[in-house]
């Protein structure tokens, strides 16, 4: 059971932990999305999870395919306002008494909706820094009781986590004509459900965009091809169960994210594979392998 | 008679000049006419492709914009009005800092209108 809320909590990470801080800018969060007055910009992601590494003896495998869609508006220069829903298809093969097991689900998850406001901006010729604090919450909208013919899904299996969660944190951006460097610092507060509260988490991504084509300027606006290195750390507290804290889950976790994006006026495409380089997960958590996410984003 | 005749022919010459004068002036003055108001804006802090569409979507909701044309690399920002057309530095500053940037420069420009 451990073992499951633990996977619970790392697939959860996945499908919500990175949309709501999302991206010119980063891939693997969104509260760096500059939204001019009165502007919309929708990002279409799809991810790819695939956990394999099982410390226990289930020989546990957990592919999930999310497609995320992002919507965000500018009610001024300074304000923002962002809607995240996710919908999920998951996938858990374990070993059984004799033969695998395949449980599946798929369906929407929890919707996120979350503010930014940007208190401070220093403009120069060709570059721009922004500092900006941000919050918002994770509604339960993903349905937390599905079952198959074995009964109830366990938790990592179900599309949404019963519970509503709040976040907030801090994000800046350095822009220039050549690079663009983001940083975010966020804290995310988890609720609780069905006598299960996944641990709360820390979060600090960081993320390099630099152009490397044109590699020289000349007049007009030519889209822009980046090279992306990202890293993306999470330290995880320990789940609460029947409000009593699991020794054996929480942990923390180093990605690191190359991806290419490729810059219009009207329009971005962007890729990125988060490989992680160090996992410290208590208890028997599945490991995770590789994500991959590819992204599609227009203004409008 | 040779005298009145120079004269007349010297006043005639002389008319004929004026009248010259008076037709290059005329399209010159038609000319001035068919420059349409051109301006030449610096914009701080654009510095990426994705941002240029949000300065140009403010700026071509402003009253009598015809065209608008961004160089990303000079940060500047090419404004075409309409015929008769003409932009305030106000209207400008406040449609840039919408978009999220900061003016840096509003200057005139002349281009001659497209035959």
């Amino acid at each position: 059971m451990k073992a499951i809320q633990a996977l619970a909590a790392a697939t959860l990470t996945f499908c919500l932990g990175n949309s709501d801080l999302s991206n010119a800018a980063p891939i693997t969060f969104n509260t760096a999305l500059p939204v001019a007055e009165g502007e919309f910009i929708f990002r279409q992601q799809i991810r790819w999870l695939r956990s394999g590494e099982d410390p226990s003896d289930g020989d546990r495998q957990m592919h999930v395919t999310a497609a995320i869609s992002v919507l965000g508006y500018g009610i001024n220069s300074k304000l923002a306002i962002f809607g995240v829903l996710p919908y999920l298809d998951k996938r858990l093969q374990a070993d059984g008494s004799g033969s695998k097991i395949r449980r599946n689900n798929r369906g929407l998850g929890d919707a996120t909706a979350f503010a930014r406001y940007i208190f401070h901006q220093d403009n120069a010729q060709g570059r721009s820094f922004r500092l900006a604090g941000f919050g918002g919450f994770t509604a339960a909208t993903g349905d937390d009781d599905d079952r198959d013919r074995f009964g109830l899904l366990p938790p990592p299996l179900q599309n949404g986590s019963g519970a509503w969660d709040r976040f907030g944190g801090l994000v800046a951006t350095y822009q220039t004509l050549d690079y663009q460097f983001d940083g975010q610092l966020s804290y995310r507060r988890n609720g609780s459900a069905n006598g299960f509260a996944m641990g709360n988490e820390t979060r600090l991504d960081l993320s390099w965009q630099h152009r490397i084509w044109p590699r020289q300027l000349s007049g007009g606006v030519p889209g822009f091809l980046y090279a992306v290195i990202e890293l993306n750390g999470l330290y995880q507290e320990k789940n609460r169960v029947n409000h009593r804290r699991d020794q054996k889950s929480g942990g923390s976790t180093l990605w690191i994210s190359p991806g290419l994006q490729y810059v219009t006026r009207r329009w971005v495409l962007e890729m990125v594979v988060q490989k992680p380089i160090l996992q410290n997960l208590h208890g028997s958590a599945l490991e995770n392998d590789l994500i991959f996410t590819t992204s599609f984003r227009v203004n409008f | 008679m040779e005298l009145a005749d120079d004269y007349l022919r010297g006043m005639t010459m002389t008319a004929f000049r004026l009248l010259l004068l008076s037709l290059l002036l005329a399209a010159t003055s038609v000319s001035a006419q068919d420059r349409e108001p051109t301006y030449a804006i610096g914009v701080d802090g654009l510095a990426c492709p994705f941002c240029a569409y949000g300065i140009e979507k403010q700026l071509h909701k402003l009253d009598g914009v015809d065209s608008v044309e961004t160089d990303i690399r000079l940060g500047l920002i090419i404004v075409q009005m309409r015929h008769g057309r003409t932009l305030e530095r106000t209207q400008v500053e406040e449609a840039i800092e919408k978009a999220g940037f900061s003016l840096r420069s509003f200057e005139t420009a002349e281009k001659k209108a497209a035959p």
